[in-house]
């Protein structure tokens, strides 16, 4: 094959073959117009690997698009939604448990006694919110029979992040008060299997202790508003015994002297003094942030 | 002058696609490649020169093929001139019965048969008349291409490399070569009558707007007045023979 010198420049020339091919070349002293035979041809490397590079940083792109779309939606949408970041507990006769996502939403119900365990039996609770499913089990508990006018359902909400803790109880009691806190007494705090000390006293001997401001801010001042206060039927929670808690909610309850079945009537006063420093106080914030990754790839 | 990797990537960049820049940056770096060919070549008389053409031909392809993932340009360029030279010394060992690569390169007096490889073998062929003429026509119709905006080196980048589209190149030529009127079409327009010649030859328009630089390039060879071009094409793709009209 002969090539026809078309171009020169220093370091490579341009060549015609006889087949009508134009190329480049190593330019071996050439002048234009020169026909050659042995020529060092340009290897044709460029195309394909910038080619190959262009489509392996194009596919880099959109893997780290991918990427931070993944993670944008993990963190902002599944995290919060579906993963456990509390638990709110109901007791009423039966003790229930549900496990919270950040967002309210139901991802596990736990009986914690054989009564919960009856009361849950057949229930459904996928996708239901916290408020949802509390009234609904308070209903429940109703109509099956555990509660009723003047009985007392406590709340008590548990997480590693007492912000959220505090919230979710205040919005807890707010709701399940106002929806039913004319019959039934809405408290906060875990009560007690044994039977330690009277809910309230007779009479007017209705005293609002209010400890520790940290939990409720909820309505803590209701006196023994007739209103509010369930009917003087005593709560037939068999060995239900609250020790109150905090500062929390004492809807005056009076008890004929002769409701306490059962129950030592120690003295006149309440006891209503010991804080249980359940909820509130928070020393340990572990604010878990998942993990702290970066979502880039190269 | 020291520059910063930076800066000598930008011009590697720049110099891919404008073959001026090119020329400048082989220029400037015409030290280091003299330098490198005499860190693998022992040659002291001037047959030192095809090296170092080989030598600035690498630095040129290095220049093509580098991408910044690649390390270090200068070090990327080194090697390619390092193994083109090595290439060259292999294809020439077989005519020229050299000693080993590995040892060091001496003083031979077979330059001759290094000379027969060269260019200058075509003056034994051609003649310098011819040559002469040759060089006349080939700056006319380089002219001729820049009325259309374009150079060899385009031509050259835009030329088809796998043999299917070269072939079909190939087709459009021949329609085109049928039917003379597209070629004046051509050259009054100075544009390609890409419609026609689709329609003709039964080569998508894809294609032919793909390699636009080199069919006018070599449609023009078929317009008048490149008769040594002409000639020289004697095989084209299909061993058709053509006179010069």
């Amino acid at each position: 094959m002969k090539y026809l010198v078309m171009e020169t420049h220093p370091a490579y020339a341009v060549l015609l073959d006889q087949s009508g091919r134009f190329l480049k070349a190593a330019n071996l002293n050439y002048h234009v117009g020169d026909t050659v035979m042995d020529i060092i041809e340009l290897s044709p490397a460029p195309d394909s690997g910038q080619k190959r590079i262009r489509l392996l940083r194009r596919m880099t792109g959109s893997l780290t698009a991918a990427a931070a779309c993944f993670l944008l939606l993990f963190f902002g949408v599944y995290r919060p939604n579906f993963t456990p970041y509390g638990t709110v507990r109901l007791q009423i006769n039966p003790d229930i448990q549900m496990t919270v996502s950040q967002t309210e939403r139901v991802l596990d119900l736990d009986a914690l006694n054989q009564d919960g365990e009856d009361l849950l039996e057949g229930y459904e609770y996928q996708g239901k919110s916290r408020e949802q499913a509390s009234e609904e089990l308070i209903d429940r508990a109703m109509d099956m029979g555990y509660l009723t006018e003047g009985g007392t359902v406590s709340i008590t909400v548990e997480s590693d992040d007492s912000d959220w803790q505090q919230e979710e109880e205040e919005k807890s009691l707010a709701q399940m008060r106002e929806k039913y806190g004319q019959t039934i007494i809405i408290r906060t705090g875990i009560m007690e299997e044994e039977a330690e000390e009277p809910l309230l006293q007779t009479e007017s001997d209705v005293e609002i202790i209010i400890d520790l401001p940290t939990a409720t801010p909820a309505p803590q001042t209701e006196t023994p508003t007739p209103a509010a206060s369930p009917t003087p039927t005593p709560v037939v929670i068999p060995s239900d015994d609250d020790d109150d808690d905090n500062g929390a909610v004492w809807h005056g309850n009076d008890d004929d002297d002769t409701g306490n079945d059962g129950w030592d009537d120690d003295d006149g006063d309440d006891d209503s003094n010991d804080d249980d420093s359940d909820d509130g106080d928070s020393d340990d914030d572990d604010s878990d942030d998942g993990d702290s990754d970066d979502g880039d790839d190269d | 002058m020291v520059k910063t990797e930076h800066e000598i990537v930008e011009k590697v960049y720049a110099a891919k696609t404008d073959s001026q820049a090119a020329d400048a940056l082989i220029q400037q770096y015409l030290g280091f490649i003299r330098n490198e060919v005499a860190r693998a070549v022992y040659r002291t008389d001037n047959g030192r020169e095809d090296e170092e053409s080989i030598a600035m031909f690498a630095f040129y392809e290095a220049i093509l093929s580098y991408e910044k993932g690649r390390g270090a340009f200068l070090s990327y360029a080194a090697r390619a001139i390092r193994n083109r030279l090595i290439d060259y010394y292999r294809k020439e060992k077989r005519h020229r019965k050299i000693i080993s690569l590995d040892t060091p390169f001496q003083e031979e007096d077979e330059g001759n048969s290094l000379m027969d490889t060269l260019a200058d073998q075509s003056d034994h062929f051609d003649g310098y008349a011819h040559r002469e003429a040759s060089q006349q026509e080939i700056r006319e119709f380089e002219k001729k291409l820049e009325e259309f905006g374009i150079s060899f080196s385009d031509v050259a980048d835009n030329c088809p490399r796998q043999r299917r589209t070269f072939s079909a190149c190939l087709r459009v030529l021949e329609y085109a070569r049928e039917h003379p009127e597209l070629l004046e079409q051509l050259l009054r327009s100075r544009k390609l009558p890409v419609n026609e010649l689709s329609a003709g030859s039964g080569t998508d328009r894809k294609t032919m707007e793909r390699h636009r630089k080199y069919l006018v390039a070599i449609l023009l060879a078929f317009t008048n007045g490149y008769e040594i071009i002409r000639g020289h094409l004697c095989q084209l793709g299909e061993g058709k023979e053509e006179a010069a009209i």
